[in-house]
């Protein structure tokens, strides 16, 4: 059975590419426009994976990675941020709110499919 | 100090403080603007490379299916090159949707630009509105007015810059970093 991924971002176009590289590397992949988008969907259905931006509005990556972590059924689940802020202090946020790996966009598809293949399998 | 002196100094600071945070949030606009300028140029320029390329690995996989129609027989040749090209339009479609993440990353740029317009035109205004009762005024009131204008300017303009966080660094569209934690 195929792994599940959730992807949140805001921006259509990338939700695309994202959806592209993963359903062709055989995963399946569920969309959410933004983190809180992200959360309800997360409640309802548990995620092997969870791919998510930072910048958005509604709810920002770094607080739905809190409130997913905060779900007993998210504490193990893997969480990737992919998101355009490249320093230091977003990536240590990152870390201490619970993030498992963080990828700087624009991101390489097979480069992408690599890695969640290492996080997910 | 004489009220004309003072006055004249109220003058100079509010004139100062319009130049210096106005050029200070133009030159943002202006970084923020080059920048979307380069990213757009390069993706353009990437994808109009992945589109050739594909296009040219698509018309020799064609010219070998071609050949295999006309009766030629699958040789191991042949197979290998079916399986190059099929590889070679893999790794074009990847450069291209690399290129394509160009309007995550511009439309974040001018989003800033345009919430930076957006801030300074309100700032401009309210230095129309607090100078609305100068006219009327003696001159201990109007530098009172200058005053108040100048405080509310420089609390305005770096309200504003302290919102606009800038979240896109990149000038081009190679792929970006990978961290595991």
């Amino acid at each position: 059975m195929a792994k599940t991924i959730l992807a949140v971002d805001d921006s259509g176009s990338l939700r695309q590419m994202v959806v592209f590289s993963l359903r062709a590397a055989g995963y399946q992949v569920t969309e959410a426009v933004d983190g809180q988008d992200g959360l309800e969907k997360a409640k309802g259905q548990i995620f092997d994976l969870v791919l998510t931006d930072q910048n958005m509005p509604r709810m920002d990556g770094l607080t739905l990675i809190r409130s997913l972590r905060g779900l007993p059924t998210y504490q193990k689940v893997p969480i990737l941020m992919l998101t355009t802020e490249s320093s230091d202090e977003m990536k240590s946020k990152g870390r201490a709110a619970g993030a498992n790996g963080w990828l700087v966009k624009p991101f390489d598809p097979q480069r992408l499919t690599e890695v969640v293949k290492k996080v997910i399998g | 100090m004489t009220k004309e002196k003072l006055l004249g100094s109220q003058v100079q600071h509010l004139l100062s403080t319009l130049s210096d945070h106005g050029t200070q949030h133009l030159n943002e606009v202006e970084t923020d603007l080059v920048q979307t300028s380069f990213l757009l140029g390069e993706a353009i320029q990437k994808l109009g490379t992945s589109f050739m390329a594909i296009h040219e690995a698509i018309a020799s996989q064609q010219q070998t299916i071609d050949l295999l129609l006309s009766g030629a027989t699958l040789t191991p040749e042949i197979a290998e090159n079916l399986k190059a090209r099929h590889g070679e339009i893999g790794k074009h479609v990847n450069a291209a949707v690399t290129g394509l993440q160009f309007q995550d990353m511009t439309g974040q740029l001018i989003s800033r630009t345009v919430r930076r317009v957006i801030g300074l035109r309100e700032v401009l205004g309210g230095l129309s509105a607090g100078s609305a009762s100068i006219s009327e005024s003696n001159a201990e009131e109007i530098v009172a007015t200058l005053h108040t204008i100048n405080t509310v300017l420089e609390e305005q303009s770096v309200k504003l810059e302290s919102a606009l966080w800038k979240a896109v660094c990149q000038t081009h569209m190679e792929s970006g970093d990978i961290e595991l934690f």
